[in-house]
Formats: structure tokens, C-alpha cells, sequence
């Protein structure tokens, strides 16, 4: 049974932050769950990405050292970054989902602890620091998901003949561009997510110098 | 209406003041980056067009000085941020041990957490009268997380000065000074990384220390998280990270001072994906490291609960 909550405003120095008042303890949101999940499956596929590149890359090595086919070459040339770069997006989405973790626990905890304070539970409403790394982490992903696939597509038509070597090096440069851009989102996405962590850092330091000020709470959230 | 104390004091206000500044360093990361995209579609139009042979090298040296530079940027500002997050976690810390002793329903009463292994949800946890010592691992983050952080800076400017000689450099130089800005860069990402991670680990040592603290000044038994797995690892993934970069560094000065500049391609075609394996294990590192913060909060609120309703 969903409990009523209602809407008001806690007044900083520097603005102001939304929170809710209830008289339970919030869930985690969806993201912050989908987080305390998915980071450990990430981190482990990239783990298994990063050995693959470093075997291909080491193949393009030998092949380069020893006068191999110029085809084989380009076409390395494109399936080593498409093995690497399935391993950054994975350890970067293992990073955004830690964080999303760390929200999520910060958000039931700090619940859960004012419940048993038999205080009001005033819990913060996503920043909008929260939106925009949620938002920017996923097209971060995509981009360098994209990238990865366009490199599989190159390779094996390079691989085959279908497209000349020359094309095949083009798409390399192109493709290195796009993906740093996947990187540099990421980053920013991720300073994002921590930033909305000390946002709730800061509002649960202020929320504990208020309850010890604050009578019981009798039911009611008013 | 609550004042929110943590920003109201001058340590908050600069916090506040950091956290933005690391953001706007992130977005400067990305506008730089940003503008490489659109050197790496000129550079790729300059492709089969024998006469532009020397464009498409120098736009290739100056666009890998820029990106990485830009990627460092992003590092720095991720790191600003985090600064600004330990100190509001100290903060946290001490408004918890303010608050705590005047919210316990039996004040006074020890509430102490049997010591067998996995009794909490959480795992193993050690119970003790006294806050407990903090470890060496986060008396070492605490002193290396601003020289790593400084270490790395100064590589990647001596990479970027070092990709724009190159972009303007031909022949053997043009190789040499390669792969000196390669190795050069990639040692200073590693290390604003590292200096990220020992970063995370303050953050897990002022996590212990002011749990202690709480604990202490409410009179219960001290109960601390033992070090779970996840931190081990991260020690591990970081090291190994870390040093793959210094190998990295090494083995580019080797290719730099001795190798024939017509042999290298093929030395660059692993050296390339190696240093960036051993970005990606710093990032796993890191992973861990924020897995380890997520379990020792749990951890921290569910002991919290237990001293202020009183529950064993």
C-alpha cells in the first residue's frame, strides 16, 4: 500500500533542494536497482573483453611484423578497438551503476534510519545533477556500443573485399573521433553521478542535525 | 524549514564551490575531445590522397595529444568532485555523532553485535570497545591521492608538448617523439586514475573512522565491517593497472631510444592496446572501490538502525 507523501522545499545557502515527506521508508528507484545489479555483470564482461582485445591485438603484431596479408591487418585494425572498446563500455557502465548503487542506499538507509528515530522521513528528490548523468551515461553507451558495432561491420567487410583498404582506414580515423567522444561523456556523466552523491550527503547531514530537534512524529506527515 | 549546516560552513561552501568546478572541468574535457571528432573527419578525407600524407600525420599527433589531454581534464574534474564529496562525508560523519546519542530509544545501553563470522547482512563484522585503528592501506590513500593526482597532471602536459612537437616533426624524429607522447600520456591517465582510487579509499577510511567515532560517543560496542572482498580486489586491480602503465611507459622508452623507426608498427600495435588494458583495470579497480563505499553504508545504516531502536 502505497503511503501519502507529500512535496515541500529545504532551504539551502546556496538554492534549494526538493524532498518528500512521508511517514515510511522510500524504495529504491529504478535505476538504483537496476544498478545494485547490473555493476557486477559489467565489470565481469569487460574482464573478459579486455583479454580478447590483447590476444587480437597481439595477432595484428605478429601479422604486421612478419609481412602478412595488408587485409588481415585492416581488419584487426578494426576488431581489436571493437573488443577494447566493448570492455570501456562496460567498466564505464559498471562505474555509473556502482553509483547508482550508492544512491539507492543512501536513499533506503537514510529512510530506514529516520523510520526507526520515529521521525518524519524527508527524503531527497532527484537532483538535477541525478537526471543528467542518468541521461548522459546512456548516450554514452550507446555511442561507443554504436562504435563498436560500426568496427565489427568494417572489419568483416574489409575481411571479405567488400570494402577497400583505403575506405577501411577512413572508418578507423572517423570511428576513433566518435568513440573518444563515448569516453569523454562517460566521464562526464560519471562526475555527474557523484556529484548528486554529495548532494545527498549534504542533505542527509542536514537532515540529522534536524531530527535531533525535532519532537517524534505522531502518524501523520503535517 | 531546515538550514543545511554542512554548506553553511566554510568548509561546505568550498566543497560546494569544488564539486562545481570539477564539473565545469568535465565539460571542458568535452568540448576539447569534441574538437578532435572534427579533426579525425578532416584527417579521414586526407586518406589515399597521397600529396596530404603529412597533414594526416600531423592531425593524427595534435588530435591524440588534444583527446587525452581532454580526457585528463575530465579525470581532474571526476577528482575535484570526489574531494568535495570527502568532505561532506566528514561532515556526514560528524553530524551523525551529534545526532545519534540523542536519538537512542535506551541511551546507554551497549548493544553489541555477536562476533561470528556472517552474522550481518553484510558479512563478517569485528566488535570492539574503541574505535579501531585505521588501516595502512588508507593512511597511504590519504597521503598519495593529491601527488598521484599531481604526478598525472604533469605528464599529460609534458605528453600534450610533446604531441605538438611531434605534429610538426617527420621522418625518425616524427616516430621517436610518437612514442614518447604515447607512453608520456597514458603514465599520467594512469596516474589521475590512481589518484582517483586513493581518493575512494580515504573516502573508505574516513567511512570507518567516523563509524567508529559514532559508535563510541554513543557508548555501544564498536562494530566495524571487516574488509570484504571487493576491497581486496580493488587493491589488486589497482596495482596491477598501475604498474602495466609504468611497463607501458618503460617499454615506449625503449622503442624511443633503440628500435629501428621502420620496425616499430608492429611494437605499436600491442603497446597501443595494452596501455589502455591497463586503463581498463584501474577502472575496474575503481568499480570495486564504489562497490565497497555501497556495502559499507548498508552496512553503516543497518548498524545504525540497531543502536537507535535498541535491537540486538
Amino acid at each position: 500500500m502505497a503511503a501519502t507523501t507529500t512535496t515541500t522545499r529545504i532551504t539551502t545557502s546556496r538554492g534549494s533542494d526538493r524532498y518528500d515527506v512521508s511517514t515510511h521508508a522510500p524504495a529504491a528507484l529504478l535505476p538504483q536497482r537496476i544498478g545494485a545489479r547490473l555493476w557486477f555483470p559489467m565489470l565481469a564482461m569487460a574482464l573478459m573483453a579486455f583479454p580478447v582485445a590483447i590476444g587480437l591485438a597481439a595477432g595484428r603484431s605478429a601479422a604486421i611484423d612478419d609481412g602478412g596479408s595488408a587485409t588481415t591487418i585492416a581488419a584487426l585494425g578494426h576488431y581489436v578497438p571493437a573488443a577494447m572498446f566493448l570492455g570501456f563500455a562496460s567498466v564505464f557502465g559498471a562505474v555509473a551503476f556502482s553509483i547508482a548503487w550508492i544512491l539507492g542506499v543512501f536513499r533506503v538507509g537514510g529512510g530506514s534510519l529516520q523510520v526507526a528515530a520515529r521521525r518524519r522521513v524527508q527524503t531527497l528528490r532527484m537532483p538535477r545533477t541525478g537526471k543528467a548523468f542518468i541521461g548522459l551515461m546512456a548516450v554514452a553507451m550507446m555511442t561507443l556500443l554504436g562504435a563498436v558495432l560500426a568496427h565489427v561491420a568494417i572489419g568483416a567487410a574489409t575481411s571479405t573485399g567488400s570494402l577497400a583498404l583505403a575506405d577501411a582506414e577512413a572508418w578507423a580515423i572517423r570511428l576513433e573521433g566518435i568513440r573518444r567522444v563515448g569516453v569523454s561523456v562517460y566521464l562526464l556523466s560519471i562526475g555527474l553521478g557523484l556529484a548528486t552523491i554529495f548532494t545527498a550527503v549534504r542533505f542527509q547531514t542536514a537532515r540529522l542535525d534536524g531530527l535531533v530537534a525535532e519532537a517524534p512524529s505522531d502518524g501523520s506527515i503535517a | 524549514m531546515v538550514r543545511n549546516a554542512s554548506v553553511a560552513t566554510p568548509e561546505g561552501r568550498a566543497a560546494s564551490s569544488t564539486r562545481n568546478k570539477g564539473l565545469a572541468l568535465g565539460v571542458l574535457g568535452l568540448v576539447a575531445v569534441s574538437i578532435t571528432l572534427v579533426s579525425s573527419f578532416i584527417a579521414a578525407s586526407f586518406v589515399g590522397d597521397g600529396s596530404r600524407d603529412q597533414d594526416l600525420v600531423t592531425l593524427a599527433a595534435w588530435g591524440f595529444g588534444i583527446a587525452v589531454t581532454g580526457f585528463a581534464l575530465a579525470k581532474l574534474g571526476i577528482a575535484a568532485v570526489l574531494s568535495s564529496v570527502l568532505v561532506a562525508v566528514k561532515d556526514r560523519a560528524a553530524a551523525a555523532a551529534r545526532a545519534v546519542p540523542a536519538l537512542m530509544r535506551h541511551p546507554g545501553v551497549r548493544v553489541p553485535l555477536p562476533e561470528v563470522t556472517g552474522t550481518t547482512p553484510f558479512g563478517r563484522a569485528n566488535a570492539t570497545v574503541a574505535s579501531p585503528p585505521s588501516l595502512l592501506i588508507h593512511r597511504v590513500a590519504a597521503v598519495m591521492w593529491k601527488p598521484a593526482l599531481a604526478m598525472g597532471a604533469m605528464a599529460i602536459v609534458a605528453g600534450l608538448s610533446l604531441s605538438l612537437f611531434q605534429a610538426d616533426a617527420e621522418g625518425s624524429t616524427a616516430v621517436t617523439l610518437s612514442a614518447w607522447t604515447q607512453g608520456t600520456l597514458f603514465l599520467g591517465e594512469g596516474l589521475l586514475l590512481s589518484g582517483i582510487s586513493f581518493l575512494l579509499g580515504t573516502i573508505l577510511g574516513v567511512l570507518r573512522a567516523g563509524g567508529g567515532r559514532v559508535q563510541e560517543d554513543a557508548g555501544v560496542t564498536v562494530t566495524t565491517l571487516a574488509l570484504p572482498t571487493t576491497a581486496k580486489l580493488f587493491l589488486g586491480f589497482m596495482m596491477a593497472g598501475l604498474m602495466i602503465e609504468v611497463g607501458q611507459f618503460i617499454a615506449y622508452a625503449i622503442v624511443a631510444t633503440s628500435a629501428a623507426p621502420e620496425s616499430v608498427a608492429g611494437t605499436f600495435a600491442l603497446l597501443g592496446p595494452i596501455r589502455e588494458a591497463g586503463l581498463g583495470l584501474l577502472l575496474a579497480g575503481i568499480v570495486l572501490a564504489l562497490a565497497t563505499i555501497a556495502k559499507v553504508l548498508g552496512f553503516q545504516f543497518w548498524r545504525l538502525e540497531q543502536i537507535v531502536t535498541g535491537s540486538h
